[in-house]
């Protein structure tokens, strides 16, 4: 008795232990996950006597969401027969909640995307070609270069409006450098340049010469960009370039760097992972240089403090190549195909481009402003950081790379499941040759993006 | 979890009740019934809605390469369990994590909740406060507060390395890594504890003064008293805590994210990174199913296992 007894007891216990707490998060089609966590839903004040609803979702910091909001409500102040209802969060809520939103076909009209996934959005028919509203002057253009409109195009249409500039960049600490009575960089400067600059100003002062992931896959991305190649070939099915020997090189630096202490080991970097631009060496002093995305400038130098002085100089390149700086659209606003509004939506992102008033209050937070009108006029208001910023855009503008293709459909694949884990991880740790290392970021990486081609 | 158990008692007792019950007019017993099932409606829906329907729906997606954006999903066979053990090197490694964590933790845990549980078993002025102080860790223990907590804890500046003055990368270390998650698990043994101190509580105080007549000191008494009638509360406890262990996320999602090279990448946090990061929710799906069958064999070989080593004082009056 006793035994039969344990073998049900055994069955109904795991049974009960493990599906209910692995159910849920199986199956997303039927639990709506996503709702109500760390999202909300609110209507905005002012909507009484709306007769249309608009739903905007964006991700970002506090300091977006505050900005982002009160720029609605300046929206809904113009177009009172407009109620727009909103949704945010940060990057991964977001995601789960746009992609729960997808299945269950109830997308908002306005959704924040990202140039890595635009691509596949579109792909997928979720997304609104927005080139009937260009035409009619709903979406107003003027301002606008083609340049900052080209990375929301895909095959001929618009699908997505940039809603800010980026370019990545090296900041040093230009007191450092003066205390090491070393030359500031030219702007077409080379890795091996960059390697003695490290170097020696991290045996003039003792502390790190750099600091940032110099493995991060957008380092291997740039590195090709600026060989005239891309990292995925044109229908994303494998890698793009056939010539391992620069990343064999680049890996090779990073690693002697990280050997010598000149830049903080990849096991350091794993142990402080998920920290974000404000815990940067750098800003502790604790590092004489760093790279950030240039719309991050800001918060690093809120966190520095008062009375620092940072330079801001391109990335390095390889011997012989192009820039390794493109100018990226920070995020878009699209208008989604399930949308039930889209009249409303492309007002909507119109006056989020063109409108003085909202992008005063927006302050190129999310990257510099993409009409010349809208910069500007903001010029004058615009503190040290942000200044430098525009002024760095406006630099590097002429002799950038142009803008690569969006990411291949398997790229968060090779990334997340390739990428570190095979391949960055096991060599910075000394598990794994640097030959084996590149040989294995090809065969997996190959493997992995057939796949997703071929579905 | 626990809104479960009643439900396969509830239909035997009904059925045993029924011959006895007297019998109504067909109106009013329809009533009856309905008036029941409105009772239970809220948990009956939810069951559905959360539990079951979710159950079903995962085990059928583990068949397919459903990856939610994409409308054209298909059968794919086996291929997602063939891949598992054949081509996917992460899989593996996680495989090696949880064993790995669930056969140190859970030993070191349950050794720990017994040591603090006699410790606690005294009758001292004041001790129903310490059980409180000692209870208090697993209630907080699992929360997201106490992982981010620990993650500054280990952290390079954190407190480990100001009072042992050293400069351990613990969390990026692939050595050290997986052991301040087992010492976060093992801080966390307030519930078998708990059921430790009222199983220690059970057994009679004469064994130990005949032993004490004998001349058997404390060691003596905790091996030939203690620990054989206390078989059956291990037992207990470890079946408990297996499956618990199995199912680890929410610290290593927090405070490791499964790095350094893999070695905190616990089972259901690869599950949930094929599922919401990779989007793979068939893959993540036939994952889950091989936890479940992982976990039942674990179980069944615990069970099988108990008649040699568990002890039921009614045996021996048998």
């Amino acid at each position: 008795m006793r035994n039969r007894m344990s073998g049900f007891a055994v069955l109904f216990l795991v049974m009960a232990l493990v599906l209910s707490a692995c159910a849920p998060a199986a199956a997303p089609a039927a639990a709506p996950v996503a709702e109500g966590e760390s999202t909300e839903a609110v209507a905005a004040e002012g909507g009484d006597g709306a007769t249309s609803e608009l739903r905007v979702a964006w991700w970002g910091s506090q300091n977006r969401h505050d900005r982002t909001i009160a720029a609605i409500e300046l929206f809904e102040q113009l177009h009172p027969e407009i109620k727009v209802v909103y949704e945010f969060s940060g990057w991964d809520d977001h995601w789960t909640k746009m992609t729960t939103q997808a299945a269950g076909g109830n997308l908002p009209d306005v959704m924040q995307q990202d140039y890595a996934r635009l691509e596949e959005w579109v792909s997928r028919g979720l997304l609104m070609p927005l080139d009937a509203y260009v035409a009619d002057g709903t979406l107003n253009f003027d301002n606008v270069s083609e340049s900052a409109l080209a990375g929301g195009i895909i095959d001929g249409q618009l699908y997505g409006v940039n809603l800010g500039t980026n370019s990545m960049v090296i900041v040093i600490d230009a007191d450092k450098l003066a205390e090491a009575g070393l030359e500031a960089p030219r702007p077409d400067w080379t890795f091996a340049e960059f390697e003695a600059l490290a170097t020696q100003l991290h045996e003039n002062l003792g502390i790190y010469g750099f600091t940032g992931g110099l493995s991060n896959e957008q380092l291997w991305k740039n590195l090709y960009l600026s060989l005239g190649e891309w990292v995925y070939n044109e229908d994303g099915s494998a890698l793009g370039y056939e010539d391992d020997q620069p990343l064999l090189d680049y890996l090779g630096m990073v690693k002697r760097m990280q050997d010598a202490g000149i830049i903080p080991t990849r096991e350091t970097e794993v142990a402080e992972q998920g920290s974000s631009v404000e815990d940067n060496d750098i800003v502790s002093g604790d590092a004489a240089m760093t790279y950030v995305w240039s719309n991050q400038l800001v918060a690093l130098s809120a966190a520095a403090g008062e009375g620092r002085n940072f330079l801001l100089v391109p990335m390095p390149r390889p011997e012989g190549g192009a820039s390794t700086n493109y100018l990226k659209p920070s995020m878009f606003f699209s208008i989604t195909s399930q949308a039930k509004n889209p009249d409303a939506a492309a007002m909507f992102i119109d006056f989020f481009t063109n409108d003085i008033e909202a992008n005063k209050i927006l302050m190129a937070e999310r990257g510099v402003p993409i009409s010349s009108a809208v910069r500007d006029a903001l010029q004058p208001e615009l503190d040290v950081a942000q200044q430098q910023i525009f002024n760095y855009i406006a630099e590097i503008e002429s002799s950038v790379s142009p803008i690569p293709p969006p990411d291949a459909a398997g790229h968060a694949n090779v990334i997340n499941n390739v990428y570190w884990p095979l391949v960055m991880d096991p060599f910075f740790y000394g598990q794994q040759s640097l030959e084996d290392t590149v040989r294995i970021l090809r065969e997996q990486a190959n493997a992995v993006l057939a796949e997703s081609a071929g579905q | 979890m626990s809104n479960a158990l009643p439900a396969p008692a509830a239909p035997a007792s009904a059925t045993a009740k029924a011959p006895t019950r007297p019998r109504k007019r067909g109106g009013a017993r329809r009533t009856d019934n309905l008036m029941g099932y409105l009772f239970i409606a809220p948990w009956l829906v939810a069951f559905l809605a959360f539990t079951l329907i979710p159950i079903v729906a995962s085990f059928v997606l583990a068949f397919t390469n459903y990856d939610v954006l994409n409308p054209s999903w298909s059968w794919v066979g086996l291929q997602n369990f063939e891949r598992m053990f054949t081509r996917d090197p992460r899989y593996i490694k996680s495989l090696q994590a949880t064993f790995f964590y669930a056969f140190t933790a859970i030993p070191l845990r349950l050794a720990f909740a017994l040591a603090v549980a006699m410790l606690l078993n005294t009758h001292r002025r004041g001790v129903s406060t310490y059980r409180a102080a000692y209870y208090a860790p697993s209630i907080v223990g699992g929360s997201v507060a106490v992982a981010v907590m620990w993650r500054e804890i280990f952290g390079a500046d954190g407190l480990i390395n100001a009072i042992l003055g050293t400069d351990i990368t613990w969390l990026g270390n692939p050595n050290t890594a997986i052991w301040t998650l087992i010492v976060l698990a093992v801080w966390q043994f307030g519930s078998p504890m708990l059921i430790f101190l009222a199983g220690l509580k059970q057994i009679p105080r004469e064994f130990y003064e005949a032993a004490a007549i004998d001349g058997a000191h404390g060691g003596q008494q905790f091996w030939h008293i203690t620990l054989p009638l206390l078989t059956p509360i291990i037992f207990f406890n470890l079946v408990m805590q297996l499956i618990s262990g199995f199912m680890v996320f929410t610290q290593a999602f927090i405070i490791t994210g499964g790095a350094p090279l893999d070695t905190t990448l616990f089972y259901a946090l690869y599950l949930y990174q094929r599922a919401f990061v990779s989007l793979q929710m068939g893959y993540a799906s036939a994952m889950a199913w091989v936890l479940l069958a992982i976990v039942a064999v674990m179980t069944a070989l615990v069970f099988r296992s108990s008649s040699y080593w568990v002890f039921y004082g009614s045996q021996e009056e048998n």
